[in-house]
């Protein structure tokens, strides 16, 4: 960074004696525009000594996806995103016939259990339930007063954002594939941990009457950054991440200032 | 020196796989498990329509009565509940065995609604609340063979249908409502008498109580009223009590009627082709799209253009239909679902589907049935969900909540609703467990 180009130096007008063309002896002032000193790289040093870089929403070692840093400035932003309480997306991977003691395939084994009577019927009936306990949770944790004609027209909109802490909410589970004993799920959810996530595909588990491990948790979206938009690990140089940083300016603006006003 | 054992250290990858090979597996449902058919209550649980005992009379000293059932509780019987009905605080059970015993009643018994309930300290008088879902002796002719089709509740008086016996009525009478003469000075508490009602053009296929009226659909799309007719509601253009059941006319005649639905004093009807008829009541603004009447005694046709209606209910002061599109529309007085500004409309308004569930991630959910209880409504989506909003009179609503509900709120039921009866303070649903 240090070595880029900087900034041009800041010019300065001064009034610089200079031997005036007639006669020897006399000084005039002349008006010239000089950089000022102050600005030159000798005296002021690398321009960039520390670099302040916050982390956005937290993912655990096991799992893997979309991680937000803010750096500089954006820490600030950072902060204003995480008051606008968006949703993050992930794709979660099962597996079922087994029960460990911390819900990822890589614990200690509790249960085994046969799984040949889970249909994809039953699954998505049991998510969908998870869906509707999931919405009664957020309306709740939204501080509206249920009998007003704003929380109505906020229901029919789809609006209704929970302000503040609250638990782990989900707002839609869906199930992208089911391969006996494997299935994924896409899940929307808000302040949830992966841990969280985890202990879900295990209580889905327990409510098909068998059990179930988390074996893969992916973000694939973090409010307005999605796998596009995230640099692979081939990618993490300077020149990507700042233009990463300029493709996104505009999304994180406009998010901004539609949900915060 | 060694010992006989060495250190046992971390097991190796491979001690971990042959362990987790050799663990035993557990079989908690195999293939042929079926999901179970089970009943759940919530409402006003004095009366004993909640079919729970000890709600009303604890069976432990340190127990203290449960007034209201706040969310569902699940009740169980004996056998699989095809049909449900809510009357004015009590509850009529029915299932399609081919056993004696096919219809079960608990609540309100004073006008004997749920038939005569001996009771055990004296022989020969009745019990006036029924606690626990108890049989209803019908008189059969052939107990093996009928099958119940349907029941429905009304304010004192209970409606039965059977597949080959016709219906069976039982209750208060005063005003005809059973299909029988009114006996002056009739004492109904502890009576015996079940009528039997055969005479209609075709098979009956559906029963229907108002408050105090009773309305009957045959198969050939005829319907027939008998009961109280003061507001019109029995539709047979006067406002006299009838104590046989009488073919209605008006707009109706000769139209196919697939569905009635009545619960307070206003009726609505209909046909095949979509087209919604209604007679009754309209004080509240029921049937004021046609007339600014307030008692419509003939069926007339309501000029809805909300596309083709698939189901109506009734309550007591606001109706809602559904459309063949799976929309739901509501008017009347009272909390219709639209906030708490909509207080009354002539109209029908519709509900916006993102209110049931539907939204860009889920785009299929239709609501595929509604109901109506006295001040409340229902709708139960194609996904098994079910949706309430009304009045909370006693709880009535499931919510857990004692507000009432100004917008469409899911009740959350452990499996999925297949069915479900509103009455005035309770409500009973059939649901279907998941796995």
């Amino acid at each position: 960074l240090n070595a880029a180009p900087g900034r041009a130096p800041r010019q300065q007008v001064r009034f610089l004696p200079t031997p005036s063309p007639g006669g020897g002896g006399a000084v005039e002032l002349v008006a010239a525009r000089v950089p000022v000193l102050a600005d030159h790289p000798l005296v002021r040093g690398p321009r960039f000594k520390k670099l302040k870089i916050g982390a956005g929403h937290r993912l655990d070692v096991k799992a893997s996806g979309v991680f937000v840093l803010g750096i500089g400035h954006g820490n600030k932003l950072l902060t204003d995103l995480h008051n606008c309480h968006l949703t993050k997306v992930y794709t979660v991977g099962g597996l079922f016939g087994k029960a460990t003691d911390d819900f990822s395939d890589t614990g200690n084994l509790v249960e085994k259990t046969t799984f040949d009577h889970i249909t994809r019927e039953k699954l998505e009936r049991i998510l969908a339930v998870i869906q509707g306990t999931n919405q009664k949770a957020l309306l709740m944790y939204s501080n509206i007063d249920m009998k007003t004609q704003e929380a109505y027209e906020l229901a029919v909109k789809g609006l209704i954002r929970p302000v503040g802490k609250s638990p782990p909410i989900i707002t839609a589970v869906r199930c992208l594939q089911f391969a006996l004993p494997e299935f994924q799920l896409e899940i929307h959810c808000l302040h949830e941990t992966q841990q969280y996530l985890r202990k879900m595909v295990h209580e889905i588990g327990l409510e098909l009457k068998s059990s179930a491990v988390c074996t893969q948790v992916r973000r694939t979206r973090d409010g307005v950054f999605t796998v596009d938009d995230a640099l692979p690990r081939t990618q993490w140089n300077l020149q990507s991440i700042q233009e990463a940083i300029r493709n996104c300016q505009l999304k994180v603006e406009t998010e901004l200032e539609k949900t915060l006003g | 020196r060694r010992g006989l054992c060495g250190a046992a250290g971390p097991p190796s990858t491979r001690q971990l796989r042959e362990a987790e090979e050799a663990a035993p597996v557990f079989q908690y449902a195999g293939k042929a498990a079926r999901r179970k058919d089970r009943v759940f209550v919530w409402g006003f649980s004095y009366s004993g329509a909640l079919g729970v005992p000890s709600f009303v009379r604890p069976d432990e000293g340190w127990k203290k009565p449960r007034r209201i059932q706040a969310t569902p509780y699940r009740l169980e019987t004996e056998e699989k509940i095809s049909s449900a009905a809510c009357g004015y605080g009590f509850t009529l059970l029915a299932s399609k065995t081919r056993d004696i015993t096919k219809v079960w009643g608990m609540g309100l018994n004073k006008d004997s609604q749920l038939g005569f309930q001996r009771s055990r300290r004296d022989q020969t008088k009745g019990y006036e609340y029924v606690l626990e879902p108890s049989p209803i002796p019908l008189p059969l002719e052939k107990p093996q063979q009928t099958r119940v089709l349907q029941v429905s509740c009304g304010r004192a008086h209970s409606l039965v249908l059977t597949d080959s016996e016709g219906v069976f009525t039982m209750g208060n009478n005063s005003y005809g409502q059973c299909g029988r003469k009114v006996v002056e000075d009739e004492i109904y508490s502890g009576s015996h008498l079940i009528h039997q009602l055969k005479e209609f053009d075709s098979r009956v296929v559906q029963v229907v109580c108002g408050q105090d009226h009773s309305l009957f659909r045959t198969k050939k799309g005829t319907v027939y009223a008998c009961g109280w007719g003061a507001d019109g509601q029995t539709g047979l253009g006067h406002y006299n009590i009838t104590s046989v059941p009488t073919k209605l006319h008006g707009d109706i005649a000769g139209v196919n009627i697939i569905q009635v639905s009545s619960y307070g004093d206003c009726c609505l009807a209909v046909s095949d082709e979509g087209d919604v008829f209604g007679w009754g009541n309209s004080e509240y603004l029921q049937l004021a799209s046609v007339t600014e009447t307030t008692q419509v005694n003939v069926p007339r046709h309501l000029p809805f253009k909300i596309g083709k209606v698939k189901e109506a209910a009734c309550g007591g002061t606001g109706n809602v239909v559904l459309t063949e599109e799976g929309n739901v529309f509501v008017w009347g007085y009272g909390i219709l679902g639209k906030g708490p500004n909509l207080i009354e409309t002539a109209v029908p308004e519709m509900i916006p589907p993102s209110l049931f569930g539907q939204s860009d991630f889920s785009p299929d959910i239709r609501v595929a049935h509604v109901r109506c209880g006295l001040s409340q409504f229902a709708a139960l989506t194609n996904r098994g969900e079910l949706f309430v909003w009304g009045k909370n009179l006693r709880g009535c609503l499931g919510t857990g909540r004692m507000e009432d509900q100004y917008f469409p709120w899911r009740v959350t039921v452990p499996g999925e609703v297949v069915d479900v009866a509103c009455g005035v303070d309770h409500m009973v649903s059939m649901v279907r467990s998941f796995t």
